[in-house]
């Protein structure tokens, strides 16, 4: 078998098995799985129960058909206002002139029965009213709430697995170079071998990581009813932000392991990665920003430049629409920036991972031979 | 054969040392197939630096390393098995699991390679130890597995940097053994060691390295020879002055004179003179010993 498969192999067999691996995937998965539900929670009920006590039912379905209504008849006002009180009935039409309720009333509630009411009212004494027809001059902004809070979880979820799995890359790295393992492995298999493997293995978690999140965040929205805000196209903005996830993983992986060749100890991972830390950061904020301004000259322009691309593109695209040509160049340019990456990190790593002790500057092993 | 000729190497200096080290000056020798190679030299002599040039880790500023009268490739070395002086496992891995990567790094079949493992386990006594982490072995054990990862695919050749550093006299014994078995196999076996008297136990051929260039190589014997021995002749009660004129050092001990002298001398008549003044209780040649060589070699 190739020797880059088989040390893809062992950092999948090795790290999987991990109970770190195990639990940041549960934890990811869960909070995950929470943001789905979240909205449901904070934005209040949209289910509301009515009472009533020898009263008509007012015909409150057809004036909000996105929420549900549960009717209940009481014998007497005693009864209901008892129900009131025990939170069994949001309000109880007594009559057709009374509601009582406990407290304040639900203002969304309290106007939906006024204005049926008025409605039913009017409408007995043979009044018509036109409903408003309402015209949007802009752009479609039915799904713009579930956009921006798609694009919001991204943003993180992409943050934190490519800040991860290059972090993981570079360790990796180092641990091979700091104990000489590297010396052993590079008499027997070739240094791209090696780094391929690595930057493939760890990107397969990264994948699986994705996938899960994905699915459980797309799986906990089918069920706690936030799917039915999706826009169109969910599909293809998730298909996307795989393929992004590879081409900024590639990207970023590369540098890592190519700045941590130059270190041979643990302790000097994080002072080596800091440039890289720094571009990650900055691309995240600059995604972050994006989730709330996706139409913006900032958005269109840094979603082409890489490696911003990576996690602007994926964002704008949940964000809002983006025209197709506008993804495929992007594209192009990322994927041309990671073949130029590749090229130049495993010149780097092939020339500095043998050369243990004091850190080695990027410049002499630029200038070598 | 296993051939190292005239291999040079510099190391860039640094601010305060423009000049850099030089590490190697022109050191060659050979080795040939089923010969154990002990290689010995102080700290920082080179020996490493001409095992990693030979493992390809390192670079030479010139010279060569030719295998069976080609020069060295890439494929070669692949069958090469290598234990770097600083110890390189994986810790959080196990031990089989480990050996076996190896293995198969080394272009074993998966069944190849498992086989391998499970008779290198046992042969080298870690079978209680198969399924723990490296980092939970104690150093003898650590030790073991290193081995057993230069072993596992059978290699054509062995360089080992230091294999027998810090191991108690019962894990030396089971790593020498399992070297002897390899090179009787025909495998040429090269290593490093400071302990002299294991080299000389295990080793068919020394060589004595110093300042990069090799000051002394050939078999224990041969070296012994070139050294030559030095004569002990024991006197009691001799005549004053029977020695007088006879090279080499005359000491005296309670009623007993010792004479030390270059056995290359003309022992018949030291051994005339010495019946003639008093009864001989020793008259031998001492063999020098390997760190008595090394001392005389790298002075």
């Amino acid at each position: 078998m190739n020797a880059l498969v088989l040390v893809a192999r062992r950092e999948i067999s090795t790290r999987i098995r991990t109970k770190a691996f195990i639990v940041s995937l549960l934890v990811t998965v869960l909070l995950v799985g929470a943001a789905a539900f979240a909205p449901k929670v904070f934005d209040g009920p949209d289910e509301y129960t009515v009472g009533t006590v020898n009263a008509q039912r007012l015909p409150l379905e057809a004036a909000a058909p996105d929420i549900t209504f549960s009717w209940k008849a009481f014998p007497d006002e005693a009864a209901a206002k008892k129900a009131l009180l025990d939170g069994e009935a949001d309000a109880v039409l007594v009559g057709d002139a009374k509601v009582l309720t406990d407290g304040k009333i639900n203002q969304e509630l309290g106007v939906l029965l006024q204005s049926t009411n008025r409605e039913v009212k009017l409408g007995a004494s043979g009044v018509r009213i036109e409903p408003l027809r309402i015209e949007s001059v802009g752009a479609d902004t039915r799904y713009q709430a579930a956009r921006t809070g798609i694009a919001v979880v991204l943003v993180l979820v992409l943050f934190m697995l490519l800040i991860g799995q290059a972090t993981m890359v570079a360790m990796g790295v180092v641990e091979e170079k700091g104990s000489r393992i590297v010396e052993i492995l590079l008499s027997s298999i070739r240094p791209w071998q090696l780094l391929g493997g690595k930057i493939v293995g760890l990107g397969a978690l990264g994948l699986v990581n994705l996938v899960a999140i994905l699915a459980v965040g797309v799986g906990a929205s089918v069920g706690s009813g936030l799917a039915t805000d999706f826009p169109p196209g969910m599909p293809g903005i998730v298909a996307g932000v795989v393929v992004w996830f590879v081409l900024g993983y590639a990207f970023f992986a590369t540098l890592a392991a190519m700045l941590a060749s130059l270190v041979s100890r643990q302790e000097e991972v994080g002072n080596v990665l800091s440039p890289l830390t720094m571009l990650i950061m900055i691309t995240y904020f600059v995604a972050f920003y994006v989730t709330s301004e996706p139409t913006g000259t900032l958005a269109t322009v840094m979603s082409m430049i890489p490696p911003f691309s990576s996690m602007v593109m994926p964002v704008r695209m949940a964000a809002a629409e983006v025209p197709l040509w506008e993804v495929g160049l992007a594209f192009a340019l990322m994927a041309g920036a990671v073949v130029a990456v590749l090229s130049l990190g495993a010149k780097v790593y092939e020339r500095a991972v043998l050369r243990t002790g004091a850190r080695v500057r990027l410049g002499d092993v630029l200038r070598a031979k | 054969m296993l051939e190292i000729s005239e291999l040079r190497k510099r190391f860039a200096g640094g601010p305060g040392a423009p000049e850099g080290k030089l590490a190697l000056d022109g050191i060659g020798f050979a080795v040939r197939p089923g010969e154990m190679f002990g290689f010995v030299g102080a700290n920082g002599a080179g020996k490493t630096t001409t095992m990693r040039i030979v493992m390809g880790v390192l670079q030479a500023d010139s010279g060569s390393v030719s295998w069976q009268g080609r020069p060295l490739t890439y494929e070669d070395r692949r069958r090469f098995g290598y234990m770097p002086e600083e110890r390189g496992l994986y810790q959080k891995m196990r031990v089989a699991e480990q050996i076996e990567y190896f293995g198969r790094l080394h272009g074993l079949s998966g069944a190849r390679a498992a086989e391998a493992t499970s008779a290198l386990i046992e042969r080298l006594g870690l079978g209680e130890r198969r399924d723990d982490a490296v980092e939970g072995l104690s150093l003898g054990n650590q030790q073991r597995v290193q081995l057993a990862v230069a072993l596992v695919h059978d290699p054509e050749v062995l360089i080992l940097d230091e294999p027998f550093s810090g191991l108690d006299p019962l894990a030396v014994d089971t790593l020498a053994t399992a070297l002897q078995e390899r090179c009787r196999g025909g495998v040429p076996v090269i290593f490093s060691s400071h302990q002299l008297d294991l080299v000389e136990r295990l080793c068919d051929s020394v060589g004595i390295v110093s300042s990069g260039r090799m000051v002394a190589s050939g078999t224990v014997a041969g070296l012994r020879a070139a050294e030559g021995g030095t004569l002990r002749v024991v006197v009691r009660d001799p005549a004053p002055g029977w020695a007088e004129g006879l090279p080499g050092e005359l000491n005296a001990e309670d009623g007993r004179q010792v004479l030390l002298v270059d056995a290359a001398g003309d022992d018949q008549e030291i051994l005339r003179r010495a019946m003639k003044a008093g009864h001989v209780e020793h008259f031998g040649v001492e063999q020098p010993t390997l760190t008595e060589i090394f001392k005389e070699a790298v002075a």
